[in-house]
């Protein structure tokens, strides 16, 4: 894996490829892009939070930041997010879900399970590459992450 | 009650057979002496001779007999005179001399005689006349309440410990379709074909020890029909507490019998649907979960790309390129619309009702709001009426308005001064409505005006999915109302609905 230790203060968790370059395409106007690590299943962004399998030699740092899609294979997101918010050593990372889904039952599950914001994914690319940058930027740039995160 | 009147009448009945008033048994007393005389006096006329004793025995042998001790005594002293006068020497006087005295004797030994005896006679027939009318009045109740058994529908039917029927009524007629004179002497149980749910024994040890069983039977009408009847059965014992005979009463259940039968059936029927509707609608929810989800992904890659193939070839691009690319973005947006659209329609039939008091002034003025920020730069008159306040759910029904209202906003914009009131009527139900001055419709197409993806209008003319008013249509369906419109071509349409008042609504919630 190209990325299997790579460092960024974005976790992207998102199946679709085509989904993943249009993010990046969006943060690379702020030269984010390199910021962002890329997983592309549950399981996968457990491994890295949890530094097991092909991420157990990462460095010991938390992304400030983690985009989670919901429809995810193997564990689903809102599977990923529970398991995050449960854990003492994880709760604090910020989780920002994005997701097609508009669906009310998502979006409460999600806010029940302790998300720190919840945004579905616009189908115009303007709107979707705003979205796309305005929350990187917040995210990784003007909020203040929690201790122990990646800085720059 | 009964009772005490039969023995008035026993007792006037005993007073009239006694033969009359007192002074009417004294006048036979001594017509039945003169009677005597006759046939003696013409005897002594022909020289006979000693024989006119026994005619005077027999007068007051038989005034003895017929009208009691009184006019005996009053017939023994008259038929003395008679005879001392007109046939015992010296005649013609009532001088009573010695020979006369064994012929007084006679009289009177005789009279007190026959008295006794017409005094035992009458006790006797007191006694039996009595009797008699007891055994009327027994038989004159028991017909009375045999005729009153008769009156009920319930068959009643009596058998002895042998099953031998000894009572049938015309319930039991009419259920069983044997005739009293048909099943009155016959064995119950080869008449009927009883079949019981328990076995005879046990019904018999139930019966003999509670005095009474309850229970379904089932028998064969005369007919040979199989019914089911409900029964209940009583035991009747004598004065020494022995088991005499059973009395039955039953009704026909057999139609019940069926029809509960029926429910039951139909009950599992409904029961099975409902696991599959439930299948069904959870069947339809993962599939609109998943158009939401999936089939947005795609649209959202055919606008990025293409925004991205603008981006990248904008230099060198023609006007005809330009254009096609502008259609592609075009298309994905509004098939993005319409997905949301349809979603948001789905979301309606899904989602449960939350119902509360909602003035639908108040939520006028939030649609309002709304819509106006979508209007800005038009010149509308806006006329607002009076409406009412609605129990209902209130994210709903603001939905039904604000579609209302933008549907008029939009239909009105080829119009200089556009108008749109909105007021309510008031009836049974309440109705609202929404009338705008807009380009109408033609009334021929008015069922379509409701449809999913229904539009009247071609595209270009006018936006939109077709999405609105079937959500309105179905969010006050689900408010059990219901929405019609009246339009013209040209000259305007009118939308109304209508849903049941609050009041009744309210006062079901606070007894609830």
């Amino acid at each position: 894996m190209e990325n299997a230790n790579k460092l960024g203060r974005i976790l992207l968790v998102e199946d679709d490829p085509k989904d993943v370059e249009l993010t990046l395409t969006a943060l690379e106007e702020y030269n984010l892009a390199n910021e962002v690590v890329v997983t592309r299943d549950g399981e996968q962004a457990l491994d890295y939070l949890y530094y097991r399998g092909e991420y157990k030699m990462r460095a010991h740092e938390s992304p400030a930041v983690m985009l989670l899609d919901l429809k995810l294979p193997k564990v689903d997101g809102l599977e990923v997010l529970k398991q995050i918010k449960s854990d003492a050593n994880l709760k604090m990372i910020p989780v920002v879900v994005l997701t097609s889904s508009r669906e009310e039952k998502d979006m409460v599950a999600s806010y029940k399970l302790g998300v720190n914001a919840y945004v579905v994914k616009p189908v115009d690319f303007h709107e979707f590459v705003n979205a796309i940058k305005e929350l990187g930027v917040f995210w990784a740039v003007i909020n203040e992450p929690p201790p122990g995160s990646i800085r720059k | 009650m009964v009772t005490l009147a039969g023995e008035a009448t026993l007792q006037s009945n005993i007073r009239l057979q006694q033969g009359g008033s007192r002074l009417w048994r004294y006048g036979y007393a001594v017509v039945s002496v003169v009677v005597a005389m006759a046939p003696a006096l013409l005897l002594q006329r022909f020289n006979f001779s000693d024989v006119e004793l026994p005619f005077f025995l027999l007068a007051v042998a038989i005034t003895a007999w017929y009208w009691g001790v009184g006019p005996a005594v009053l017939s023994i002293v008259l038929s003395f005179l008679c005879f001392d006068f007109f046939f015992v020497p010296p005649l013609y006087s009532l001088v009573f001399t010695l020979p006369d005295l064994p012929a007084f004797v006679v009289l009177i030994l005789f009279a007190i005689l026959a008295t006794r005896f017409a005094a035992v006679r009458r006790k006797f027939e007191k006694d039996l006349r009595e009797a008699r009318d007891r055994l009327q009045m027994e038989v004159d109740e028991r017909t009375k309440q045999a005729s009153l058994l008769n009156l009920t529908h319930d068959s009643v039917f009596v058998r002895d410990m042998d099953l031998i029927i000894s009572y049938w009524n015309r319930g039991a007629e009419e259920l069983y379709g044997w005739k009293a004179e048909e099943a009155i002497g016959k064995q119950s149980q080869q008449l009927l074909r009883t079949v019981y749910p328990v076995s005879l024994e046990e019904f018999r040890t139930e019966l003999l020890r509670t005095g009474r069983w309850d229970g379904e039977l089932r028998r064969t009408t005369a007919g040979g029909t199989e019914i089911v009847v409900a029964s209940r059965c009583s035991l009747q014992r004598d004065a020494q507490e022995r088991p005499v005979a059973i009395l039955e009463t039953s009704n026909d259940t057999t139609e019940r019998k069926r029809r509960e039968e029926q429910i039951e059936n139909l009950n599992q029927e409904l029961a099975r649907r409902s696991v599959e509707l439930e299948a069904i609608n959870k069947e339809l929810e993962a599939f609109a979960y998943s158009v939401s989800h999936d089939l947005r992904a795609p649209l959202r890659h055919v606008a990025g790309y293409t925004e991205l193939l603008q981006k990248q070839i904008s230099t060198i691009v023609n006007e005809k390129c330009s254009g096609y690319m502008k259609a592609i973005l075009e298309s994905a947006k509004r098939m993005g619309n319409l997905i949301d659209d349809l979603l948001a329609f789905s979301r309606i039939g899904r989602a449960e009702t939350q119902k509360s008091l909602v003035s639908l002034e108040q939520l006028l003025k939030e649609a309002l709001s709304e819509v106006r920020r979508d209007s800005e730069g038009r010149e509308i008159a806006w006329k607002i009426g009076a409406l009412p306040t609605l129990y209902g759910d209130r994210s709903m029904l603001r939905l039904v308005l604000v579609n209302l209202l933008s549907n008029a906003v939009k239909f009105t914009r080829t119009r200089k001064q556009a108008e749109i009131e909105i007021g309510s009527m008031e009836g049974k139900e309440a109705v609202v409505f929404v009338r705008d001055n807009g380009v109408g419709f033609d009334m021929r197409y008015a069922n379509k005006l409701f449809g999913v993806f229904q539009r009247l209008h071609q595209a270009d003319a006018f936006e939109g999915t077709g999405i609105g008013l079937a959500t309105v249509q179905r969010i006050i369906h689900r408010h059990g109302g219901s929405v019609w419109a009246e339009g013209e071509i040209e000259k305007g349409a009118t939308f109304y609905f209508s849903t049941p008042k609050a009041e009744g609504a309210l006062w079901k919630t606070q007894t609830n």
